[in-house]
């Protein structure tokens, strides 16, 4: 066996510094963090027990009388989740545009498009969701727009970023031959960056569906209310069905968006 | 009237670097020049001026008469073709959108937001791609398609737009010898049948004494040589390749005995 001496890459052969350091504060932050929020392992422990009791409230059999009331509500969160999202898409392509370092017209505009985005989904789903409800009433209404909203922020700051890394010379070879600022959109950084488009959409319907089904909490509707519902009256008959058909839903989801992405990149 | 017209041209970098140091050449009309140089005499820098990829920071360019600037960048860039030396292609558009975007200067920006196209601008870009020999690849993708290939399709985009003068910066730099000589006769068949004036940054110097009617030699940011392609004698590479004074006699003779 070799006995030569291990060492790193670097001019001197030891640890690179940056990286070092970066990593021994990140440790020392979970430390601080984990006793802060009360992380205790012997708590978790002791709840075994609880959480296997729990488990076992599951074993029932599920409402039947439930299901065709569940299938309309899952077609409303998956109605709500479509909605939202393609809302989302036609607003979210130009913003993209504008908060792309280089599709941007102007820096002023860039910086105030990053600020609008960040500021859309500085707050999650719900927070929004009962802003709407208070302003439009029940329903699943207010539940697109606060899911539209959210996805509008997160939606455009990802398309801006899938531009920023477009190939400059492919932009240049349609730019040399006169071509103008939107046609220069459409034909160099819009294809280039289409790939990434579809997987974001992919991943955000994958994660809107989820957001919808928690928005019903606070009467924006959809699968979400009877969840809560369920969970607070102890309807197990209930709640594992609505817990299975989420699961189902999101799973043939996944599945459909694999294939889609495959056949077009 | 000279084709393409620079008048004492400058550039120098954000980062200092003077890359032009006041270069005046003129450039007739259906003529084939070649620019001569070592690598960072400024020939890109020279050839990417001339349509406005750089802007000067001295000196004027200009085109049919037409002045350069920011404000008729468009209308010079429709009458003006480039090759490069990475053809950058589109990778993901088909080969016919490739050459079409060579149409986009005469199209409508709703049009184009469409991808729509009028019937005469793809006749052009079939003709343009019956030129460079690729009509059964018209329909690949861009990036299926070989370097020798791809640089055709980046001629037929050139051709397409039907240019007055096509820039080509080291169209042959990435090719294998065989390709380079079909893509250099392209070129040369090109300017002498449609009288398009074109203009190439070369590094072969046997590349241009075959096919130049005149080659310009740079050396740092500046014209050392100006004539036809006979003229490039022993003395006058020396000075077009000579580096901050060094002899570079060996390298030469090896560039002689290929030339």
């Amino acid at each position: 066996m070799s006995s030569s001496k291990l060492c790193w890459p670097t001019p001197n052969g030891l640890p690179a510094l940056m990286p070092t350091a970066v990593l021994a504060v990140s440790i020392l932050l979970l430390v601080i963090s984990a006793s802060s929020v009360e992380l205790n392992l012997v708590r978790l422990f002791n709840a075994i027990p609880r959480m296997f009791d729990f488990a076992s409230n599951l074993f029932v059999t599920p409402d039947w009388e439930y299901l065709p009331t569940l299938g309309a509500n899952m077609l409303q969160t998956m109605e709500m989740t479509f909605l939202a999202t393609s809302i989302a898409l036609v607003i979210s392509l130009p913003l993209g545009v504008m908060a792309a370092k280089n599709a941007s017209p102007h820096p002023a505009i860039f910086h105030a498009t990053r600020n609008l985005l960040t500021m859309m989904r500085a707050l999650p789903e719900l927070v929004w969701a009962l802003v709407f409800v208070s302003a439009v009433g029940l329903g699943p209404l207010p539940g697109i727009m606060a899911l539209s909203f959210v996805t509008i922020g997160f939606m455009g700051k990802f398309f801006a970023e899938s531009i920023e890394v477009v190939d400059p010379r492919q932009v240049e070879g349609v730019v040399a031959h006169g071509a103008s600022w939107l046609q220069l959109r459409t034909f160099a950084h819009f294809p280039q960056a289409f790939p990434d488009f579809v997987g974001t959409v992919m991943y955000i319907l994958d994660h809107n569906l989820r957001a919808a089904a928690i928005l019903g909490l606070v009467g924006a509707g959809g699968i979400g209310y009877d969840l809560v519902m369920a969970m607070r009256m102890f309807d197990y008959g209930r709640l594992l069905p609505i817990a299975i058909s989420i699961y189902v839903v999101v799973t043939l989801l996944d599945r459909a968006s694999d294939k889609f992405r495959r056949r077009l990149i | 009237m000279a084709q393409i017209d620079i008048k004492n041209v400058c550039k120098r970098y954000p980062n200092g670097f003077e890359a032009l140091k006041g270069v005046s050449v003129e450039i007739a009309a259906g003529s084939f020049t070649v620019i001569l140089g070592p690598s960072g005499a400024g020939k890109s820098t020279l050839l990417r001026t001339i349509n406005g990829l750089e802007t000067p920071t001295g000196g004027t360019i200009q085109i049919s008469g037409q002045v350069v600037t920011q404000d008729t960048l468009r209308e010079v860039r429709s009458q003006v073709g480039m090759v490069f030396q990475h053809f950058n292609l589109v990778d993901r558009l088909s080969v016919m959108t490739n050459v079409l975007t060579g149409r986009l200067s005469h199209r409508s920006w709703l049009g184009s937001l469409l991808y729509l196209f009028r019937r005469e601008d793809i006749d052009l870009a079939h003709d343009a791609l019956i030129r460079v020999g690729l009509t059964d690849k018209a329909w690949n993708r861009a990036d299926k398609l070989s370097g020798g290939q791809q640089q055709r399709v980046g001629i037929a985009r050139a051709l397409a737009q039907q240019p007055r003068v096509i820039l080509a910066d080291e169209p042959v730099a990435s090719l294998d010898p065989v390709t380079s000589e079909e893509i250099m006769g392209l070129l040369r068949e090109i300017c002498t049948r449609d009288g398009i004036t074109v203009v190439v940054n070369l590094h072969q110097v046997e590349l241009a004494k075959r096919f130049a009617d005149r080659v310009i030699g740079l050396n740092d940011g500046l014209v050392v040589y100006d004539g036809p392609a006979s003229g490039l004698d022993r003395a006058t590479l020396s000075k077009i390749y000579n580096r901050n004074g060094d002899q570079v006699d060996e390298q030469l003779e090896t560039m002689l005995a290929y030339a």
